[in-house]
């Protein structure tokens, strides 16, 4: 770290060994922006939060800085909390289950550590409540590895019988791979998306990370729910050296297996929960992943927007069209991206599911031969993955394929104890369910640093 | 309809609109000498705006 600095901004963090909430500043150092900040008793504390491959301050320039009330209702200590969160509930997250198939070296949730599992009744009152806190959420069930259970598809069916507007799983995609059936009842109770851990196209990469090779039960797990009609997300955790070079083959898997996977939503690795040693002090940050993903893909750095739900850290999408031959066309453009206020967590939820589910009356009803498979064409690895030109179409047409020909591509940056921002934290959306209460996802998982 | 301002008769014609950099057709009524096009009000509320809330939400 330089000690040439300028402080960015003003915010608050917690201190990596006892949590207590302190000040802290972003500093622009010569190789990028720390957070810093000092506990009077465990002492300082300096993380790289950006790299400065694209401008900080263009990037949170509609973030307003918490104000002072905002921060004195922050102290970064969910559970006890009885003051005002600054976001609605977008996502809520239900662990249905300790227990897991895999025992992969990071685990945010220590899945397969525990064995106690909630009775079916628990779960329901659980569901109910969190559609009624949540206003009618998008609800994922989670782990452990949820599959683990044989009853989720009634969870699902009761779920959305209680108001719960879209439902996801966040799976290792074993058992949808291996269990057909077990997929036609997740379809038939209404599962609309599968949240798919998916790290690359290298068998290499699952040893890594998660002990075992899994490539093809994770191609199996697609092609099942793509038999069922259920939109499948991947969900790569990006771990520098393991698989930060793998992020453009990923790109072109989602593109010769859309319609199928309609999503990809990257995960930087973020230190809770189970992982092996100490945190390390070089975090792979949201931008480096945007250039990495830019530069492995040809995808321009202007078709990436910052969330306007979450933090604008904390998260970037963007959209393309697939186009007949499978190439991406952006949808999304910075230069247009220009609104000020923030986007509310209902309207935020309705758009993302919308696009990470598949849309079967659009799909069926709108094209003559009844599906929209037979659109495109084989996936060619010799033409560009990213073209800017797309195929004259008429309004009718370009209303359809906006809603059924759309690929998103997404990213989550989670905090940890050593790179937690309150600010981030105020406005975070995606909770999770404990006890009665909703807990923002960093919250609820911030696992105090081993060093 | 004719044009109101060089008072011809005006023509179907497929008409490319542009809307936050990207493109979409549709046949509206054009005037054949200065191009000028007539957007009924019934377009303009319906497939129209449904293009441009599409793309704004992405």
């Amino acid at each position: 770290m330089n000690t040439d600095r300028t402080i960015i901004r003003y915010t608050s963090s917690m201190c990596p060994v006892c949590l207590n909430r302190l000040p802290a500043v972003l500093e622009r150092h010569e190789d990028g922006v720390y957070l810093v900040k000092e506990c009077p008793e465990h002492g300082v504390y300096s993380t790289r939060v950006w790299k400065d491959k694209i401008d900080l301050e263009d990037w949170i320039a509609r973030e307003d800085p918490l104000d002072e009330v905002q921060r004195g209702q922050c102290s970064g200590d969910c559970r006890s909390c009885t003051s005002t969160h600054g976001q609605d509930t977008c996502c809520v997250i239900l662990e249905v289950t300790g227990r897991c198939n895999l025992r992969c070296t990071y685990c945010f949730a220590n899945g397969g550590d525990q064995t106690a599992e909630p009775a079916y009744e628990e779960l329901c009152a659980a569901i109910e409540d969190i559609a009624v806190q949540g206003r009618g959420p998008l609800i994922q069930f989670a782990g452990g590895e949820p599959t683990m259970r044989d009853d989720l598809p009634e969870l699902v069916r009761y779920a959305k019988e209680a108001g719960c507007r879209y439902t996801q799983i966040n799976t290792n995609g074993i058992r949808l791979a291996e269990d057909e059936e077990y997929v036609s009842r997740l379809a038939e109770a209404g599962l609309d998306i599968v949240f798919l851990q998916f790290d690359g196209c290298d068998d290499e990469i699952y040893r890594k990370l998660r002990g075992t090779d899994l490539l093809e039960t994770k191609l199996r797990a697609v092609t099942n729910c793509d038999r069922y009609r259920i939109g499948v997300t991947l969900v790569p955790t990006v771990v520098r050296g393991v698989n930060d070079h793998e992020i453009g083959n990923i790109v072109r898997k989602a593109a010769e297996l859309f319609p199928a996977v309609r999503s990809i939503h990257f995960q930087p690795l973020t230190y809770l929960g189970r992982y092996p040693g100490a945190i390390s002090g070089d975090h792979y940050t949201l931008d480096e992943l945007m250039a990495d993903l830019c530069e492995q893909t040809g995808i321009p750095e202007k078709a990436l927007l910052p969330s306007r739900c979450d933090h604008a850290m904390c998260e970037f999408h963007s959209t393309f069209m697939v186009s007949s031959r499978r190439q991406l066309i952006p949808m999304t453009d910075r230069a247009y991206d220009t609104r000020r206020e923030r986007t509310p967590a209902d309207r935020n939820r309705q758009y993302v599911a919308e696009h990470w589910s598949r849309d079967s009356s659009a799909e069926n009803a709108l094209n003559d031969a009844g599906s929209i498979d037979g659109e495109f064409a084989e996936y060619d690895p010799g033409i560009p993955l990213v073209t800017q030109s797309s195929e004259s179409m008429d309004f009718n047409e370009f209303t359809r394929r906006m809603r059924t020909h759309t690929l998103k591509i997404s990213a989550m940056a989670f905090q940890d104890a050593m790179n937690i921002d309150l600010e981030r934290l105020y406005r975070c959306s995606l909770h999770v369910y404990e006890d009665g209460k909703l807990l923002p996802f960093c919250a609820k998982y911030m696992t105090p640093a081993r060093h | 309809m004719k044009c109101c301002k060089c008072n011809v008769e005006m023509i179907e014609k497929k008409t490319t609109f542009e809307y936050l950099g990207h493109e979409a057709n549709y046949p509206v009524l054009r005037c054949p000498v200065c191009g000028q096009a007539y957007v009924p009000e019934e377009l303009a509320k319906s497939k129209i705006a449904e293009v441009e809330t599409l793309l704004e939400e992405k």
